[in-house]
């Protein structure tokens, strides 16, 4: 999930959306109030709403007369209270921050090969990712067209679908923005962004929930602030050790 | 469309936000040749350039050859300094392989860069750090790194030093020549129409004139074009040498 998460980040960050993205990960409140109410599992609820927001999104992004990011913040706050005044209070802080709760073996076999395989999407058509955030122009001239910028925000969606009962709707745009943030302050090549990216992902991820499970914290909050723990530490280490730290993730990439 | 036509243009037009900003336009461009698009500032030569790549939308016809490369090398190319890219990943943008490119593919990048007066060592830089120049030549290298049929430049030369400006000219030649590439160019300079083009077209939101710069570019055309101003006396003094 963690993996998933660095991976797509990496090009929300890319993108200069992160407050859109984190705009659009508490787009899923409603969605869980809805999923509560019919009484179905808050993941396919988190999935409709967000992939709508992004398709939202992606349409507000090719009409650039219209000011996008108010719009989103608008979409956002809507839908935060919303979902405020439709969760009922017990489990409105697990929407949320995240509980982590036990998986049954098939659902956690769901969510970790749905994980797996979003993250491994996201690095498979990274070229495409890249082509169309450096240049977009270009990239359309050859053939690399405005679908996968919609493509990009709906794996995305997908993604933090999975991830909101692992950190909750607050802290899972925090999940997708930290590593990304995190590999920036290394990389200069972008093939060791990305690679970089998504390893710290699944990092924090796993050294936050054992953080959470040894202090009875969270499990949210604990990844997120050892996150940013690690990216205060990217940012004073001197730049020599963040290239030699780079050049080893980036030998197992070559 | 003519066999040895690769693109046939018939009264386009383009009208953004209710804003006619072209109209009119008709022209042909037959394999090999180098056509020039002329016009004042805010003339809509950027914006015809787009509409032939389909990146705005229009009006009329804009024919392509079938299964043409086409290789575009734009006039701003912002790049974020910040963005984590190296020149060889900004070529593998192009590539069928990003992660593990194929080695012939990284030796050609090799000869392509010297073309453009390029070495093999700054491959490992990444974008953001090149100068200006540098990144002009790059961009013009990337445009004919699989060498395409049709190269569209707009104001290739605009931001460089002088003599990389002779190099730039000298290589679109031997792209015509060596590998019968078809150029379209977008340029302030006449002298290099002159020198350059089989053909041209004059623009200024409507199409004022077409065919072989010697035959219609007038001293009276290019006043109507460009205004009595001095960037006319210049180009016409041009003309003279």
């Amino acid at each position: 999930m963690g993996i998933a998460s660095g991976a797509i980040g990496s090009f929300i960050i890319l993108k200069r959306m992160a407050l859109v993205g984190d705009a659009l990960s508490h787009v899923a409140l409603p969605g869980i109030a809805l999923a509560l109410f019919y009484a179905i599992d808050p993941f396919w609820g988190v999935l409709i709403f967000l992939s709508a927001a992004a398709v939202i999104v992606w349409w507000l992004e090719g009409r650039t007369t219209l000011p996008s990011d108010a719009l989103v913040g608008l979409l956002f706050t809507t839908s935060l209270a919303i979902g405020v005044l439709t969760i009922p209070d017990e489990e409105l802080i697990e929407s949320l921050f995240g509980g982590f709760p036990a998986l049954s073996p098939f659902a956690f076999s769901v969510t970790a090969g749905l994980a797996l395989a979003s993250g491994g999407i996201t690095i498979g058509l990274a070229r495409q990712f890249v082509f169309r955030t450096m240049t977009p122009d270009l990239a359309q001239v050859h053939g690399v067209g405005r679908w996968f910028d919609l493509f990009l925000f709906l794996l995305f969606a997908l993604i933090v679908s999975l991830g909101i009962k692992l950190v909750g709707t607050l802290l899972m745009g925090a999940l997708t923005i930290i590593p990304a943030s995190i590999a920036k302050n290394f990389g200069k090549s972008m093939k060791g962004y990305l690679a970089l990216s998504s390893l710290v992902g699944g990092l924090i991820s796993v050294v936050g929930l054992l953080i959470a499970h040894t202090f009875v914290f969270l499990p949210g909050p604990s990844i997120i602030l050892f996150g940013v723990g690690l990216f205060l530490i990217s940012l004073v280490l001197p730049r020599s050790a963040r290239r030699s730290m780079l050049k080893l993730t980036l030998l197992k990439f070559r | 469309m003519e066999q040895d036509s690769v693109l046939d243009v018939r009264d386009c037009a383009v009208v953004l936000d209710g804003q006619t900003l072209l109209s009119g336009v008709s022209f042909k461009v037959r394999k090999g040749e180098a056509l020039a698009v002329i016009g004042p500032n805010g003339a809509g030569k950027t914006i015809l350039f787009k509409a032939l790549l389909g990146l705005v939308p229009f009006r009329g016809t804009i024919e392509w050859g079938e299964a043409l490369r086409i290789g575009y090398v734009p006039q701003k190319f912002p790049v974020d300094k910040t963005v984590p890219l190296t020149v060889c990943e900004f070529f593998l943008l192009k590539a069928k392989r990003f992660w593990s490119p194929d080695e012939t593919f990284l030796e050609h990048l090799s000869h392509e860069l010297s073309l453009v007066g390029l070495s093999q060592e700054i491959l490992e830089r990444p974008v953001g750090e090149l100068s200006g120049g540098q990144l002009q030549r790059l961009l013009i290298g990337w445009a004919m790194v699989d060498h395409p049929e049709v190269m569209l430049f707009d104001e290739p030369t605009a931001g460089i030093d002088v003599g990389f400006e002779e190099t730039v000219y000298q290589l679109l030649q031997r792209l015509q020549k060596e590998r019968n590439t078809t150029i379209l160019l977008i340029s302030h300079e006449l002298n290099i129409v002159y020198r350059y083009a089989d053909q041209v077209v004059c623009l200024n939101r409507e199409m004022l004139c077409r065919g072989k710069p010697h035959e219609v570019l007038h001293p009276q055309d290019l006043a109507r074009l460009f205004g009595e101003s001095g960037f006319y006396k210049h180009a016409n003094e041009a003309h003279q040498h």
